[in-house]
């Protein structure tokens, strides 16, 4: 990869985090979970040099996508998608009776889908309890959402893995499931992304397993201050090295707006391996100023 | 022998052999940070759901899964993680224990489903005799919560005269069906008992003096819980619990504590003092070290973890144990009581 980064607008406002606080996610509004005005937002990034929008699947990101698709575009809108929502599956299994019952509502949902490879490949898990085959489902089904939502104008580019899913892969040392998500990515010609909070780990791991790092988008946490980069700043920076194949972007720059702009473009400016930066924002100032000095100072 | 996913083999051979009952939402997080913490060998897993159970085959390769728990005996077990439903805690203890399936126990929060269930299970690891015993309340190893409770014993705040506990998510907000609700058990159960696990760890035992409770979505369910308590000491605490609260995307447990020399804030989030004479202070989790070497689900369920493996390599007692849950469980049943007289 060169040294101009990827520039991505991310969805965390749209959903109420923030990585500081709570208290911080609420005091933003409810303007932001709106999706006509989450994809102004979306689009005043990408005007201001953004080279496309990183998000969750779920209905608050889908609408979005929704609204975008309906817009006259010059060139596709790239899209990173991550799934499964891992937030919104930790709910519905507390209301639905466990891991059993949002299995249930998962398998309901699928099957209304009518997406054929994504029923076919549950079917296939459950007859003959191949994960893998689960997995497949789950992930088709995914992308039919996200396709049905963006409509033409817009790219589904990568599509990664929920931090969760990955890292608890990691440590049950889940190698199958690495591999069966880069193969049904590749096979949909989108490329295969894993999001982490382990990045060190990740590296190791792979290298472990021999799984090519090729084509792979790995998104994890860099900021100055080493927030939520486990298990060190130090050891995340070096296994960048380890890693020069994968396209690696960073999100947590800001450390949940503990540092500002400024300092956190300081900081991934020093990063040659790290190819790309998501940064979510909350008003059309912040899209215009966050992605203006961003694009200026990383991808000029 | 199977290695964990992170330790040398020579590692493996003096580790803890550890098995887990339950493979919902929190065995599959205990047995993910097992795998990863040294000196423990993960080696076997119950889960009475016949589907999760055939699934867990092929994802847990290597691992022995059954579905009874009396089918973990006699595989050389040093501890085992409980992670089923509450309510089924008690049965599932005194199985381990009468059969003498591990001499070491964890337990997720809470310990049983009421006082005189986690009164018995004291009991029956005391006779027991040495052993590790824990109960999951994780926020103890919360970095804010840590430095909340050093803030108390440097005297910062001077006398403290009051406290107001929360425990707040917006998980059954909107939801019109009682039911699954009813399955968690109330909100003071399931998820205040972290504020009251919290406050008791600060302040000592708690007398519950008066309580209320609602059913938001529906009869037959406890959505919605406000009490009043007193320490030993004499300071009064007042609790609010609700899973139907609004904006909270995540659970939020916090505290607010006024003392003589000023007032103290804290949460999951940060940590903020603000002191009579002027001075003010606020520390977010970036500012106290929240170091893991594997994040998962939050720092606080590794150090847990950690702490309990450490326990047990040094055969030592570690905090909360089942003695302080059951006090918990304790001040619970208390409010239920209280509170069974008004608005249920």
């Amino acid at each position: 990869m060169g040294d101009r980064k990827t520039l991505l607008v991310g969805d965390n406002p749209f959903h109420g985090v923030s990585h500081i606080s709570q208290e911080r996610a609420m005091s933003r509004g409810k303007d932001l979970a709106n999706p006509g005005h989450a994809a102004e937002l979306v689009m005043a990034s990408i005007e201001n040099g953004a080279d496309g929008f990183a998000f969750t699947t779920s209905e608050t990101t889908l609408s979005i996508l929704r609204v975008i698709g309906k817009q006259e575009r010059r060139e596709p809108l790239r899209l990173h998608a991550l799934v499964p929502n891992v937030v919104e599956f930790t709910r519905t299994a507390a209301v639905a009776g466990g891991i059993p019952g949002l299995a249930r509502k998962l398998a309901t949902e699928i099957v209304i889908s009518a997406n054929i490879r994504a029923v076919a490949n549950g079917v296939k898990g459950v007859a003959t309890n191949d994960p893998a085959a689960l997995l497949r489902g789950l992930l088709s089904y995914e992308v039919s959402r996200i396709k049905s939502a963006m409509g033409r104008g817009a790219t589904l580019v990568s599509i990664s893995l929920h931090e969760l899913v990955t890292d608890m892969a990691l440590a049950l040392n889940a190698d199958w499931l690495f591999r069966t998500h880069i193969s049904f990515a590749r096979g949909l010609g989108i490329r295969p992304g894993f999001e982490t909070r382990n990045f060190a780990c990740l590296t190791t791991k792979f290298e472990e397993w021999g799984i090519d790092f090729a084509g792979v988008v790995i998104t994890a946490p860099f900021n100055s201050i080493g927030f939520q980069m486990y298990p060190s700043k130090k050891e995340c920076e070096e296994a960048l090295s380890r890693a020069p194949q994968a396209e690696t972007i960073g999100f947590s720059i800001l450390a949940a707006g503990y540092l500002s702009i400024p300092e956190a473009i300081d900081y991934v400016s020093t990063l040659p391996g790290l190819d790309g930066v998501a940064v979510g924002v909350s008003t059309m100032q912040q899209a215009s100023e966050t992605f203006g000095l961003l694009s200026e100072r990383l991808a000029g | 022998m199977r290695p964990t996913a992170f330790g040398s083999s020579e590692r493996v051979k003096q580790s803890k052999r550890v098995a887990i009952v339950g493979l919902g939402k929190m065995g599959l997080l205990h047995a993910s940070l097992l795998n990863v913490l040294p000196g423990v060998e993960l080696v076997a897993i119950c889960e009475q759901g016949a589907l999760i159970r055939r699934f867990g085959k092929n994802v847990l390769s290597g691992l022995q899964i059954v579905g009874k728990v009396g089918e973990l005996s006699g595989r050389g077990l040093d501890a085992i993680f409980v992670t089923t439903p509450p309510s089924t805690h008690f049965g599932v203890v005194e199985t381990i224990l009468s059969a003498k399936l591990a001499p070491n126990i964890f337990v997720e929060k809470p310990l049983a489903a009421n006082a005189a269930e986690s009164e018995e299970l004291c009991r029956l690891v005391e006779k027991q005799g040495p052993g590790t015993n824990m109960v999951g309340y994780n926020r103890r190893f919360a970095v804010t919560f840590g430095k909340a409770r050093e803030v108390l014993d440097e005297g910062t705040l001077g006398d403290v005269h009051s406290f107001q506990a929360h425990a707040y998510s917006s998980d059954f907000l909107g939801v019109r069906s009682s039911s699954k609700a009813r399955a968690r058990g109330s909100v003071l159960r399931d998820l205040g008992c972290h504020a009251v696990d919290l406050a008791m760890w600060f302040f000592g035992e708690l007398r519950v003096e008066a309580a209320e409770a609602d059913a938001v979505p529906g009869k037959g369910s406890v959505d919605s819980v406000s009490f009043r308590a007193v320490t030993g000491d004499g300071l009064a605490g007042g609790f609010k619990a609700s899973w139907c609260m609004e904006n909270y995307r995540l659970p939020e447990i916090g505290l607010t504590v006024n003392g003589s020399k000023g007032m103290m804030r804290v949460n999951d989030d940060d940590l903020e003092l603000n002191l009579k004479d002027g001075d003010e202070h606020r520390w977010h989790r970036h500012d106290l070290k929240d170091d893991a070497a594997f994040f998962l689900g939050g720092t606080d369920y590794f150090r847990e973890d950690e702490a309990f493996v450490r326990a047990l390599t040094s055969g030592s007692e570690v905090e909360p144990g089942f003695r302080s849950a059951a006090m918990v469980d304790q001040v619970v049943d208390q409010v239920e009581e209280k509170a069974s007289g008004h608005g249920r």
